[in-house]
């Protein structure tokens, strides 16, 4: 049905869209349309432009560059409201729906079926099982409160809700992160037969095996440009890898031939149920440990439950041969663990503080520690230094440095604590190439100087350059261990399930 | 909501214990009360006393009532409770030259604009509910006794419709039930019956448990908060009128505690602080164990002082318990 895209006006044209933020061209000239019946994935890396791509279409940005036409009427997408009204439904990776009412309420919360303010129960029940049986949930009582269902229900549920919209075009963001393989294969089902009825349906994962199966055609981004739009059958998942990763300058980082030395940090049979499972991993001194994986993989909650934010359902951790038994932040920390938090402005910096109440944050919350006034002044200019934090005032507002300098602060307020083990996640993410380079150089210091850290990032070519092992994570399990050196293919091959 | 999903298996149980504790656990603490009641008091179980603690808080549960709505849209209470009481007593009272019913409409209509206003702040302009409410108080006293001179005002007994005013709350119906007793067991069908089976009530609900959710499914969010807060000053209005015709005069202090009073019920019921959770008959079950308790102890004699540390100690072990098995099942602040 791909095939005949060229016959038919397309369900939607987007062409030579662009989006520009401070500093970068998140989307840069991309053309692309998607036909009635068709399910089109959208891959790319991190940062390709996927997502904002995507809110251009759900009406996310007012000052997008270029045309989008429906059905081949031009159209203008400046708010959610008039991306709704042309019939654009996304499902997100997150769900909408409220947890405590009933799937009916929720399914038609925007029109509820009523006669003078009284529900028509009747009604809506009849009209939610409709729409529950479209998406192969007859059997469900739609009186059931959403909480009571499982992540996959739940996720047919949030389809449900976006067909009764009447949709012509659905987009699904990463629909199947948190299924298992049984419930992704009853997903597609559905998903074929919405294609068959018409809809056109984009489709964006970090699964190649999914897009193998599930797409007709298949566009490539890359740093926010259009790289290729091709036809399912005539691609294989290792072409789409190399597409996506492309053929880039590398910047290897320079001085790698550390020796790692003793063995400091040890995990064991580390468990938290539905998130990661017999985790075991080592890392010695001086050495970076790279965690590949896909988003849903656990990477993250393993990180937080390693330094005990997040609570562990079993296992062990071992620093310098002692465990360390008691579980909570405060103990990892009071054992030289610093947890790098992936999201700087939710729960990494203190965006409405200064610089310097951010960069003392954690040294003044350990214990033994304070440092204020000269000394506090004295510890903020070497951190600052060692960062070049710019500008360097310790007394600006932390939402008032750039991305990167912000991102500085939060690497410098663990810094800071004199980590022996740190555990960064996405220390570069949204970061542009300068502060990338200085971060990258300070998390190499950190190693030399003897400390262990484990590297969780999306940044293939960060994870490859920086890493001394790379251990790669899948569904919650370590399914792999790559040497130094390896290929960024082959990182993407394994943490897609892939032999490569 | 992701994390919530994953750990299915143990969030199920929990909130089926909760949904346990919420619905059967009140009424099951009223009866252990009761029965404690009985043994401690050959007076407590006497038709008469039963009588006098369903007299005693009726109108802490004709409030309750309408604060339960606030508590469901996740907007946790109307601290000016108990000036909005004060006030609708005070405007009633001076309404009285128009006539018994012209007055009780102006006592009413009072609260309904100070609800109405301080909905439109908290619904359409987004202002935190305790801060804006709490601001609300001192306006609201500031006002009145600026007004009345600082004085109490009494209805006068001479005229039909002041006598009409203080035999309003002194009404028995059907021999043994008073009128403002019965006002409440009709506002609790009533009031059910708007949450369960009216837009506004299945659109309360979503408001409280999803607002961004809400919103971009096209419930009007906005107005449904304001209507939250007109509907809770409905109520507490009615309470007010109530009250003053009780005291036989309009004071400064009437209402005085029934903002707290009123929370400690909606939460012991079961209405979640986090919103769109709970049951206005559990809010009923609330409202009765607090009036049993409170009788309980002054059998026992322990003083005023003490009845409000117990309170006190209530409203924390139930927002505490809740909020405790709420992060257990993985939700994030229930």
């Amino acid at each position: 049905m791909a095939s005949t895209s060229s016959e038919l006006s397309p369900a939607l044209r987007m062409s030579h869209i662009s989006k520009r933020f401070p500093g970068t061209l998140a989307v840069n000239d991309v053309t692309f349309s998607v036909t009635a019946g068709e399910v089109h994935a959208l891959v790319g890396e991190n940062g390709a432009g996927k997502s904002t791509l995507m809110k251009i279409l759900s009406g996310a940005f007012s000052d997008y560059s270029g045309e989008i036409s429906i059905a081949g009427k031009g159209v203008i997408l400046h708010t959610p409201a008039q991306a709704k009204a042309l019939g654009i439904e996304m499902i997100h990776q997150e769900l909408s729906l409220a947890p405590p009412v009933s799937i009916a309420e929720n399914l038609l919360a925007g029109c509820l079926p009523a006669r003078r303010g009284i529900i028509n129960r009747g009604a809506l029940l009849a009209e939610a099982r409709r729409w529950l049986a479209e998406v192969g949930l007859a059997h469900l009582d739609p009186d059931v409160a959403v909480e009571e269902l499982s992540q996959h229900e739940a996720q047919l549920v949030e389809i449900a809700k976006a067909l009764s919209n009447k949709p012509s075009i659905l987009v699904m963001d990463e629909p199947t992160s948190a299924l298992s393989r049984d419930e992704v294969d009853r997903l597609f089902a559905i998903v074929r037969q919405l294609r068959a009825r018409g809809l056109a349906i984009i489709y964006i994962s970090h699964h190649l095996s999914e897009i193998m199966q599930i797409a007709d055609r298949v566009t490539v981004l890359r740093d926010g440009r259009l790289i290729d739009t091709l036809t399912i059958s005539a691609v294989t998942a290792a072409r789409l890898v190399e597409l996506m990763v492309g053929r880039k300058v590398e910047e290897r980082a320079a001085g790698r031939a550390r020796q790692p030395g003793e063995m400091r940090f040890r995990v064991e049979r580390f468990t938290r149920t539905g998130f990661f499972h017999d985790i075991n991993l080592e890392i010695r001194a001086g050495e970076v440990l790279g965690l590949a994986g896909l988003t849903g993989a656990g990477r993250t909650e393993l990180g937080r439950s390693l330094c005990g934010i997040d609570p562990r359902d079993g296992g062990r951790i071992f620093l310098d041969g002692r465990e360390i038994a008691s579980h909570s932040l405060r103990a990892a920390m009071r054992h030289g663990l610093a947890y790098l938090s992936e999201d700087r402005k939710l729960d990494g910096l203190a965006l409405l503080l200064t610089a310097q109440q951010n960069l003392l944050a954690a040294y003044n919350a350990k214990a033994r520690h304070y440092a204020a006034g000269a000394a506090a002044r004295t510890l903020f200019t070497d951190l600052a230094g060692r960062l070049h934090l710019y500008p360097a005032e310790p007394n600006r507002e932390v939402n008032q440095f750039s991305g990167g300098n912000q991102q500085k602060l939060l690497f410098g307020k663990w810094l800071a604590t004199a980590p022996t083990v740190c555990l960064l996640d996405e220390p570069t993410r949204g970061v542009d190439v300068g502060a990338k380079q200085v971060i990258h150089e300070a998390i190499l210091a950190l190693a030399d100087a003897g400390a262990c850290v484990l590297l969780i990032s999306d940044d293939l070519p960060e994870l490859v350059n920086l890493s001394d092992r790379i251990y790669v994570m899948r569904r919650g399990r370590i399914v792999r261990e790559l040497p130094a050196g390896c290929t960024e293919e082959a990182v993407l091959m394994a943490a897609n399930g892939e032999v490569s | 909501m992701k994390k919530a999903h994953s750990s299915d298996l143990r969030r199920l149980r929990v909130s089926a214990l909760t949904q346990w504790l919420n619905m059967l656990g009140i009424y099951a603490l009223l009866l252990a009360l009761f029965l404690a009641g009985m043994c401690i008091s050959p007076k407590f179980a006497t038709p008469e006393n039963l009588l006098n603690v369903l007299r005693n808080v009726t109108l802490l549960g004709i409030v309750a009532l309408g604060v339960a709505f606030i508590t469901y849209s996740r907007h946790y209470v109307d601290l000016s409770i108990p000036s909005m009481m004060a006030l609708s007593g005070f405007v009633a009272i001076t309404a009285l030259p128009l006539g018994f019913v012209p007055s009780l409409l102006c006592g009413l209509l009072a609260g309904i604009v100070v609800g109405a206003i301080n909905g439109y702040m908290i619904g359409y302009w987004r202002v935190n509910p305790i801060i804006w409410t709490l601001a609300m108080v001192f306006m609201l006293d500031g006002i009145l006794r600026w007004a009345y001179g600082g004085n109490q005002i009494y209805p006068d007994n001479g005229t039909p419709a002041g006598a009409a005013f203080l035999q309003l709350s002194q009404i028995v119906v059907f021999k043994f039930l008073p009128l403002p007793t019965l006002l409440l067991l009709v506002l609790v069908v009533v009031m059910h019956w708007l949450m369960k089976h009216t837009r506004f009530g299945a659109q309360v609900q979503l408001t409280g448990s999803a607002n961004e959710v809400a919103r971009l499914s096209g419930v009007p969010v906005a107005r449904v908060v304001w209507l939250t807060f007109i509907l809770s000053a409905f109520t507490t209005a009615l309470a007010g009128i109530l009250l003053t015709s009780m005291n036989k005069q309009g004071t400064f202090e009437t209402g005085q505690g029934y903002d707290f009073n009123s929370v400690t019920a909606v939460v012991l019921g079961g209405i979640s602080l986090a919103g769109g959770r709970g049951k206005l008959l559990g809010v009923l079950g609330g409202v009765l164990v607090i009036g049993v308790l409170l009788n309980l102890m002054t059998l026992l004699g322990l003083g005023s002082f003490l009845q409000l540390v117990v309170k006190g100690l209530v409203f924390i072990v139930v927002v505490g318990l809740t909020s405790w098995f709420g992060r257990r099942s993985g939700r994030s602040n229930v």
